[in-house]
């Protein structure tokens, strides 16, 4: 398997992570699953690509990492990063990274203000293809700006290569709808709120053959999504091919009088789709 | 014709007992049949199973491959009765069901087993039964335990036929397909296996004529997959449903769960004399067959819709759906995770 690390002239963290998973995306046709696959340690060599040289303290409990132990449908894997309500602070950054993906960095998130300080477990909840048995790590930057990783091994086979989505001709009526949902706490002075995001992409991951003409169809996924609060960032992430199809988000953030949220997402031919809260009705 | 002479001279008075059997005494013969099948329905896999009863199959080396077992489940319909098991070195693939309907003039094959060796055996156990032509190859559907042994047919130069969407279905997922029985069967019992795209797509209703009986193909919107095909031989009425019916092995989703329920409301007016399932007996009682998968289906649907209502998530509803039906299904565990994760991915879109 070809994997691309140096990608040159870039400045920002964020802007250099993307860039490796769009180069990964776009450089690694033809790729093979390793036939042992997860014993070869990547993170090393991963780890300075993203994070130069800064330290990472890694399994101190600052963040939580949940996954199947067994992914059952690899082009679904469902990860959950919690943050403990013993942290405070607002948080810098999250980082979601598969070791043995051909797009390691699947997600990297950015927190705004209204993404909130704490008073409960802050959660990011979303969903991944796992091309072969790998680490899948979570690295959060806390507010003094110092790096905290926990990890979890996940078995799976076939993630990246698996054709998405399962209903080809079915999935594309409704491109780019967007559905946003705010879930009303129990107790409305609680600090925090749920809200889940679903954006109907297919996330094509140009590993997928044409049968007609034996090229790989030309990768197309989402790869920028901004949520807002009114004039407040609750988040921004940078994602790669490494999200399934229909990308999903499920994550807390700050609760007050006005919970609306907009989200705008962006796929990688510059295409831009809309979606918002639902108001509820009675 | 002399080999299928020869058949019926094997088969004694046997085969005229079953002719005058009524047809729901003849369904439940026929289940025993497939349990003490040695004698009458497999006396091709006779020889060498007298000289080595352990043996599952002959290696290449040895000679010619040895022939699959199969039951005569209507006059000229034969079915291999495939494993309930994942994919395995000791198993080679086989475990779905692989059939032939053997006509006047031509033969046709429905699924091949899942690689290359089990598939030549399902081709010597039509060579045993007849010499005629093979002239169709017919996939029900893309599953690798269903196409892989399409090449064992290739030097009969038979039609390869499917659902308009199988060739492109096969083609997407050929590499990962190839490379993921490879590392369940291992190399030995994967060698020769490869993928055979279909040569006539049905898009419509297709009729195949094997002389004395025609094969009516039609393919269907989405369900167990997106290019699932329905074979019927009007002259035993019988429906070959492919992955459209499991019976005993779970069933498993990967199209969407919506059509495939709406397809079995739709099955279940239509009149068969049996029918053939992908996984489960050589024959079953038709619709009555559907039963089960359906509460199944439905089951999983109704668990998963209501978690969706509460704002529950794909996690917390694959560790709790539908597990009252874990007591009816094999290789539940198996599959009723994946099962729940695709309906939750479908169903949270309604
Ligand atoms: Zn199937």
């Amino acid at each position: 398997m070809s994997r691309i690390f140096k990608v040159g002239g870039l400045v920002s963290d964020v802007g250099r992570r993307t860039a490796i998973a769009v180069a990964l995306a776009l450089g690694v046709a033809g790729m093979s699953l390793p036939a042992v696959a997860g014993d070869e340690d990547l993170w090393p060599s991963l780890r300075k690509e993203v994070f130069g040289e800064r330290a990472i303290v890694e399994g101190d409990g600052l963040i939580v990492i949940d996954a199947p132990e067994r992914a059952e449908d690899a082009a679904i894997v469902p990860i959950t990063m919690r943050v403990p309500p013993s942290v405070k602070g607002a948080l810098k950054s999250l980082t979601l990274i598969i070791d043995q993906n051909p797009a390691p960095v699947a997600a990297a998130f950015t927190f705004g203000p209204a993404a909130g300080d704490g008073g409960g477990e802050r959660r990011m909840t979303t969903r991944v293809r796992i091309d072969t048995y790998s680490y899948v790590r979570a690295i959060v930057e806390t507010s003094d700006g110092t790096l905290h990783m926990a990890k979890t091994f996940v078995k799976a086979s076939g993630g990246c290569s698996a054709p998405a989505p399962k209903d080809i001709d079915g999935a594309s009526s409704d491109l780019g709808k967007i559905v946003v949902k705010s879930f009303d706490p129990a107790l409305e002075t609680t600090p925090l709120r749920e809200a889940q995001i679903m954006i109907r992409h297919p996330n094509i991951n140009g590993l997928q053959m044409d049968p007609v003409t034996r090229a790989y169809t030309p990768a197309r996924f989402v790869k920028t999504m901004t949520v807002n609060r009114g004039e407040d960032l609750v988040f921004r992430v940078e994602t790669s091919i490494s999200i399934s199809s229909d990308p999903h988000y499920r994550f807390t953030y700050a609760n007050t009088k006005n919970n609306e949220l907009d989200v705008v997402a962006i796929d990688t031919d510059e295409t831009e789709f809309k979606g918002e809260t639902r108001h509820k009705g009675l | 014709m002399e080999k299928l002479a020869d058949r019926s001279r094997l088969e004694g008075k046997g085969a005229g007992r079953r002719k005058a059997l009524a047809p729901d005494a003849e369904l439940l013969s026929r289940e025993i049949e497939a349990a003490h099948s040695l004698s009458r329905r497999t006396f091709l896999a006779a020889t060498f199973a007298l000289a080595a009863p352990v043996l599952r199959y002959v290696p290449a080396r040895a000679g010619a491959p040895s022939a699959l077992s199969v039951s005569e489940v209507a006059p000229g319909v034969f079915v291999h009765q495939g494993l309930y098991e994942e994919q395995s070195p000791q198993n080679r693939g086989d475990i779905a069901n692989a059939s032939f309907i053997v006509g006047k003039d031509a033969v046709a094959v429905i699924d091949t087993s899942g690689s290359f060796k089990v598939g030549r055996e399902l081709h010597a156990a039509i060579r045993g039964v007849t010499d005629r032509p093979i002239k169709y190859v017919i996939n029900t559907h893309m599953h690798p335990d269903h196409v892989l042994g399409n090449a064992a047919f290739k030097a009969d130069r038979p039609d390869y036929v499917g659902h308009h969407k199988l060739q492109r279905a096969l083609a997407m997922r050929a590499d990962s397909y190839l490379q993921s029985n490879k590392l369940m069967l291992g190399d030995e019992a994967f060698e020769g296996s490869e993928i055979v795209l279909p040569t006539v797509l049905v898009e419509d209703k297709l009729s195949l004529d094997l002389g004395g009986r025609s094969l009516v193909c039609e393919p269907q919107k989405t369900a167990h997959t997106d290019n699932d095909l329905i074979i019927t031989d009007t002259a035993t009425d019988t429906l070959f449903l492919g992955d459209l019916l499991f019976s005993v092995h779970i069933p498993t989703i990967d199209g969407s769960i919506k059509g495939w329920l709406s397809l079995l409301d739709e099955l279940a007016t239509r009149k068969a004399a049996r029918v053939v399932p992908g996984h489960g007996p050589p024959a079953m009682e038709f619709p009555g067959a559907l039963d089960a998968e359906r509460k199944y289906l439905s089951t999983v649907a109704s668990d998963v819709r209501k978690l969706i209502a509460d704002n529950k998530t794909m996690s917390e509803a694959a560790k709790t759906a539908a597990l009252s039906e874990r007591a009816d299904w094999k290789l539940f565990d198996t599959f009723h995770v994946r099962n729940v994760t695709t309906a939750f991915a479908e169903l949270e879109w309604d």
